[in-house]
């Protein structure tokens, strides 16, 4: 009887943990800006954006063209071909210049404070 | 039918395999016509890439012709799209039967070329037939279109062969 005592407080302490744990991963996420980058007339739009680091962007093709966002100068990432109506994103952490490696005249900058 | 409103158009097609493909000539277009040379335009430039994509060893030429298929695949579809939802139906015209004959003349010269040749025809061919069709769809088919849903494709179109053009021309200048 007294072990299963012990079992259950020590069990309600590990989920108590375990929740908070949880809770403040969430609210750490929930910190971070997200941002909406429109793919339209064959333009990025915003074609320029100015975030905080660790915010997220995501892209969404409105285009009736398949379009895909690749880091320009290594193409060190890059989406998959986003149909119309298909979204993308990223975590950024440091100034990024990309473009469309579909319609190679399309391109957008996104510049971390 | 719809009532369409008869369109003025100053379109005549002098076609030269890399030069001006729209000359003027008063010529009288409805929309359903309007709509034939829109996709009938969009056809030619698809012929002209399946070629390059058989023809072509360039790796920058062939992902241009592919991209020309998949983009321009992509307005026959929504013009399709839009006749079927207003029940109409493209008519064949003057300007879509010149536009067609003088893409025979290309297509036999594309076809002759030699491989060494070939690359620089095409997108020679390309620049020139996107800088015409913008003329054409900006100065003379959107001006003129009187139904609103294809006036809005036609907008909806132009920024794209803009960014062909813009495309076509950065290969062209890494062929020189």
């Amino acid at each position: 009887m007294i072990n299963f005592s012990k079992l259950l407080g020590s069990s309600l302490f590990l989920l108590i943990v375990f929740y908070l744990g949880i809770n403040q991963s969430v609210l750490s996420q929930n910190f971070k800006t997200k941002h909406i980058i429109e793919i339209k007339n064959m333009k990025f739009v915003p074609s320029e954006l100015t975030i905080q680091k660790g915010d997220t962007v995501i892209w969404i093709n409105r285009d009736i063209f398949p379009h895909d966002i690749t880091e320009i100068k290594n193409k060190t990432w890059s989406s998959a071909t986003l149909l119309q109506g298909k979204s993308w994103y990223k975590v950024i952490t440091k100034n990024e210049d990309y473009y469309c490696s579909l319609h190679v005249v399309m391109k957008g900058a996104i510049i971390v404070n | 039918m719809k009532t369409i409103k008869l369109i003025t158009v100053i379109i005549v097609l002098t076609f030269f395999p890399t030069s001006s493909l729209f000359s003027q000539k008063n010529t009288t277009l409805s929309d359903p016509e309007v709509a034939s040379v829109a996709v009938v335009a969009n056809q030619i430039d698809i012929s002209y890439a399946e070629i390059a994509v058989k023809k072509s060893k360039n790796k920058e030429i062939i992902d241009f012709a592919k991209r020309m298929i998949t983009d321009h695949n992509a307005v026959i579809d929504q013009a399709v799209a839009l006749v079927t939802k207003l029940s109409v139906t493209p008519k064949d015209n003057a300007v879509s039967q010149s536009l067609l004959e003088g893409a025979e003349k290309t297509k036999k010269s594309l076809r002759k070329a030699t491989r060494k040749n070939f690359d620089k025809l095409y997108i020679d061919n390309e620049v020139a037939y996107h800088k015409a069709v913008i003329a054409a769809v900006k100065d003379l088919l959107i001006p003129e279109s009187d139904n609103k849903e294809l006036k809005g494709l036609l907008q909806t179109v132009l920024p794209a062969l803009e960014a062909h053009l813009g495309h076509a021309e950065m290969v062209q200048m890494k062929l020189k």
